[in-house]
Parts: structure tokens; C-alpha cells; sequence
């Protein structure tokens, strides 16, 4: 059996709370095959983003353990990229589109010309070769998130964290940004875990849907969506089995499945 | 076009009580036979005499080159002690009621203490302004660096940005709007203090020179110190403004949009 590119091996997390101890995750555990695409669903409030932050090294489960390609989380993992929700707040307003790729870019020895190639061909993935010299705030709040994701490829992660990618955009531009993740799953087949509240834009573009549910949580559900590549906005949406998966992950979201 | 015609009426908008103030006072004073206050003409006239360029080596260069050292220094010392308090927690804690104590003592009022340190020359001087003006620029930046954004914080994290790139990359540019702010209370104070740190002991400098001149009655010449520390203040506040401009640009074009 090959090694999993993340095990999570019965994580609980635990937060100090007024009264008394608030357990929010309760021994999770599922493996992320390498180069698949996991969502992560559940009611709002179950902890998604807590488990995220785990899976991102900014906090450390108080029981159980994350492993990445066989060693144990500690910190970031080496080769990880993240977009998160917020992009007007994760982009730095001070540097323009460029400069924002370049940053996570400096300190690994790189020479210039490889630097200003994986700029230039981050953006050009993202469809945004004419903004490099533009700030993200005069951009649009698509436009700022495909910077998000530009500056993420641009590091070659081998692990992908997305947290409501899209959550923050109209319904028009979130369909195009995710058949945007399509493609870049397409061209790079990274390892991708997306936390969403989103079931629909979950099942349109996962390998794996992953359902919390309780509280504390636990794993109600591993959904896998066996709808064909290359998914396409009308023809997968309109799938018969679609419709089937989605009302699956609906029910196990609401507890009633 | 418009530009231009938008810029031109801003100028006349804040610049008729001033035109209307100096004209009032050239008329009001023509006839003065007060000697405290002569006549704005004969000001104006020692005014060229003087500045243009007489005593602008002797008094203007020093004052001037003590007030940008020791802004200088005050620059380099709040920013960088700034950024390393403020951003670890358990130094905020400590140093913050240390520099609260400081801050509370007005800049004026260590001259003395820094003539004893440092006698009579100008390092007493540069010495009073540079601590003076460190006060606002470093509790600014303590704030601006600790008060950085969680986002941006994650951000820097997850993309493995080393401690020292974190602070210089992400929480110092994310504080210079704040910051910005300190050093502009930081210039007006440093701007006092060289004046008054000149009272004391020197013959040379603007401060002295308004201050001899009163002392030896050439009130005319004490009008005109004072006329060209205005207009200095003044012009510095410009400089400043323009340069936090083109500074923060990033900032003022962002708050534009919002």
C-alpha cells in the first residue's frame, strides 16, 4: 500500500472555553490520496476550519496526529500552498500582483529568471498576464482571488489548502473560478484539500467529499464522486448521478442520511 | 484640464484667510509707532536683509541640520526598536509603561538633563530632539507592528516566510499608515525642540537668534526669526505630507476605492 500524502490519524482538538472544555473535533480520521482533490463539508460551526488550520501547521490537535508523506506535522508542511477566503486580507496591498507571487518566491534560491518565469506563468494559469504591475485592491474580488491562487501555484506546492475559496464572490465569477480549479487540477494534479459549506461546487469538482457532522465532530460520511473528467458546468451539473451524490453529502450534512 | 482647474481652486480655497490676514496686517501696522509691534513693511525689509542670505548660514543651516539629524536618528531608533517590541508580545508588556513614562515628559523639559550630559554643543541639541522625537514614532510603530492582521499573520505562516522577512515584509509595510502618524507628531516635536534646546547657550540657530534679538531690542529682527520659523514649519508640514503621499500610496489609493 502506498503511503498516503496526508493521514489524518484520529485528531481531536480541544479549546479551553469558559465553561469548562469545548471539544470540537473528535477523533478524526481519513488518508488524502497523493495528487487527489478532498472537500471538506459539514454545518456551519463543526470545525472545518479548525481542521484546516491543523492540516496547515497554525495549530497543533491536542490528541491523535497528522502525518505528511510519512512524517509527522509539526509546523507548515514543506511544500504547501494556501488560498484562503479572505483575499483582500491575505494579499499584501502594498505590493502589486507581481511582487505578491514573488513573496513566498524569495529565499528559495531561485535565481531572478526562474523568479520572473514562475510569475509570469502563474498568471498566465490564472488568465491574469495583464495585471502583473496592478494592485490587487484595483482589482476585482475574482480577479484578487485568481491572484490568490497564481501566488499559490507559483511556489509549486505539493499540497493545496483552500478555505471557501469562493466564498466571498458573485455566483458568475465563482463558476468560472471553479472551473479555473479544474483546470489547474487538470495541468498540475496537486494534492488539494478545499473546506467549503458549498455542497454543489464540493461535488462538482472532488475526487473525495468528507462530511463532518456533530459536536463534537466526527467523519459522518467519505463521498466518492465517481462523475467523469472533463466536468463541465452544465453537463456534470445536469448528471443524473450529480444529483444523486449531492442529495447524499445534503442529507449527511443535515444529520438526516 | 480639470485637474489643474481643481488644484488652483484648492490653492485659493486655503489661501484666502492668509492673504486676507497678511493684508490686514501690512494695512493695520503701516502707521505703528508701537515698537513691540513696527510696521509688517519694515519687517518684510529685514526680512530680505537677513535671509536672503546674510544670516541664513550662521541661523538657519544649524538649526536645520540639528533638526534633520536628530529626526534622523529618532526615524532609525522609534521604527527599529518599534518593530522588534512590538512585535513580541512579552516586550510590549514590559517596555510599553517604560516608554509611557517618557512620552509623558515633555521634550523641552530634558534639555537641561542632556546639558548636563552633553555640555553646550550641538550633540546636546541633537541629542534632545533625536529623544524627544523617538517617543511618538516608537509607540506608533509598537502599535502599528503589534496590530497586524491575522490573515495577513496566517498567510505568512503557511507560506513558511522566516521570522525576519514576516516583520519587515509583512508587519512593517501593514504598519506605516500608523506609523506615518508618529512621525508626523515626531516632526512637530522635534521642530520645537530644536528652537528651544537654542534658548540655551548658543549663539547660533534660529531660537538663539529670535531670543538675542528680543533680548537686545531689535524687535524688528525678532519679528523676522519669528516669520521664518513659521514658513519653515510650515514647509516642512508640506515636505511631510508629500512624501507620506508618495509613500502610502498603496493606502490612499485603497481607501479610495473603499
Amino acid at each position: 500500500m502506498t503511503t498516503p500524502a496526508i493521514a489524518i490519524r484520529d485528531v481531536k482538538m480541544d479549546y479551553p472555553s469558559p465553561d469548562g472544555v469545548k471539544h470540537v473535533l473528535d477523533g478524526i480520521s481519513y488518508d488524502v490520496p497523493e495528487g487527489h482533490f478532498v472537500s471538506i463539508v459539514g454545518p456551519s460551526g463543526v470545525g472545518k476550519t479548525t481542521l484546516l488550520r491543523l492540516l496547515t501547521g497554525l495549530a497543533q490537535p491536542t490528541g491523535g496526529q497528522i502525518d505528511v508523506r510519512g512524517e509527522r506535522l509539526t509546523g507548515a508542511p514543506k511544500g504547501l500552498a494556501v488560498v484562503l477566503q479572505d483575499y483582500t486580507r491575505s494579499l499584501m496591498p502594498w505590493l502589486t500582483v507581481a511582487k505578491n507571487i514573488a513573496l513566498p518566491l524569495r529565499g528559495q534560491g531561485l535565481s531572478r529568471a526562474e523568479r520572473d518565469e514562475r510569475i509570469q506563468s502563474s498568471l498566465v494559469e490564472v488568465g491574469l498576464e495583464g495585471s502583473a504591475k496592478a494592485y490587487p485592491w484595483q482589482l476585482s474580488g475574482g480577479m484578487q482571488q485568481r491572484v490568490s491562487i497564481a501566488r499559490a501555484l507559483a511556489v509549486r506546492p505539493s499540497i493545496l489548502v483552500m478555505d471557501e475559496p469562493f466564498a466571498s464572490v458573485d455566483a458568475q465569477t465563482r463558476f468560472d473560478l471553479e472551473d479555473l480549479v479544474l483546470k489547474v487540477r487538470d495541468d498540475f494534479h496537486i494534492t488539494t484539500i478545499m473546506v467549503t459549506h458549498d455542497i454543489d461546487e464540493a461535488t462538482y469538482l472532488s475526487d473525495d467529499v468528507v462530511v463532518l457532522y456533530g459536536k463534537p465532530a466526527k467523519v459522518s460520511d467519505v463521498v466518492t464522486i465517481d462523475l467523469p473528467f472533463p466536468r463541465s458546468q452544465i453537463a456534470t451539473r445536469n448528471d443524473h448521478r450529480f444529483a444523486e451524490l449531492r442529495t447524499r453529502i445534503y442529507e449527511k450534512v443535515r444529520g438526516i442520511g | 484640464m480639470r485637474r489643474v482647474w481643481n488644484w488652483i481652486l484648492a490653492v485659493l480655497i486655503g489661501a484666502w484667510l492668509p492673504i486676507l490676514l497678511i493684508t490686514w496686517w501690512w494695512n493695520a501696522s503701516a502707521t505703528s509707532e508701537n515698537p513691540y509691534f513696527p510696521p509688517l513693511e519694515q519687517i518684510w525689509e529685514q526680512f530680505k536683509l537677513n535671509w536672503f542670505w546674510q544670516y541664513f548660514p550662521i541661523h538657519v543651516v544649524p538649526s536645520l541640520q540639528n533638526l534633520f539629524t536628530g529626526f534622523a536618528i529618532a526615524i532609525v531608533a522609534g521604527i527599529g526598536l518599534g518593530v522588534l517590541v512590538g512585535s513580541s508580545p512579552v516586550a510590549t508588556t514590559y517596555v510599553e509603561p517604560i516608554v509611557d513614562f517618557f512620552r509623558a515628559i515633555p521634550g523641552v523639559a530634558l534639555v537641561p538633563m542632556f546639558i548636563l550630559i552633553f555640555g553646550l554643543d550641538s550633540a546636546m541639541r541633537i541629542a534632545s530632539i533625536a529623544f524627544a522625537a523617538t517617543m511618538p514614532i516608537l509607540i506608533a510603530t509598537i502599535e502599528g507592528v503589534r496590530a497586524t492582521n491575522s490573515v495577513l499573520l496566517d498567510t505568512a505562516a503557511v507560506f513558511q516566510l522566516p521570522r525576519r522577512r514576516t516583520l519587515w515584509r509583512v508587519r512593517l509595510p501593514n504598519a506605516m499608515p500608523i506609523i506615518f502618524a508618529g512621525l508626523q507628531v515626531g516632526l512637530q516635536i522635534a521642530f520645537i525642540v530644536t528652537i528651544a534646546s537654542e534658548y540655551l547657550g548658543s549663539g547660533f540657530g534660529l531660537g538663539a537668534f529670535t531670543l538675542i534679538s528680543t533680548d537686545s531690542f531689535l524687535i524688528v529682527d525678532a519679528w523676522t526669526g519669528v516669520l521664518l520659523l513659521g514658513l519653515l514649519g510650515y514647509a516642512l508640514s508640506l515636505v511631510f505630507d508629500i512624501v507620506e503621499r508618495l509613500s502610502l500610496r498603496w493606502y490612499y489609493g485603497q481607501k479610495k476605492l473603499a
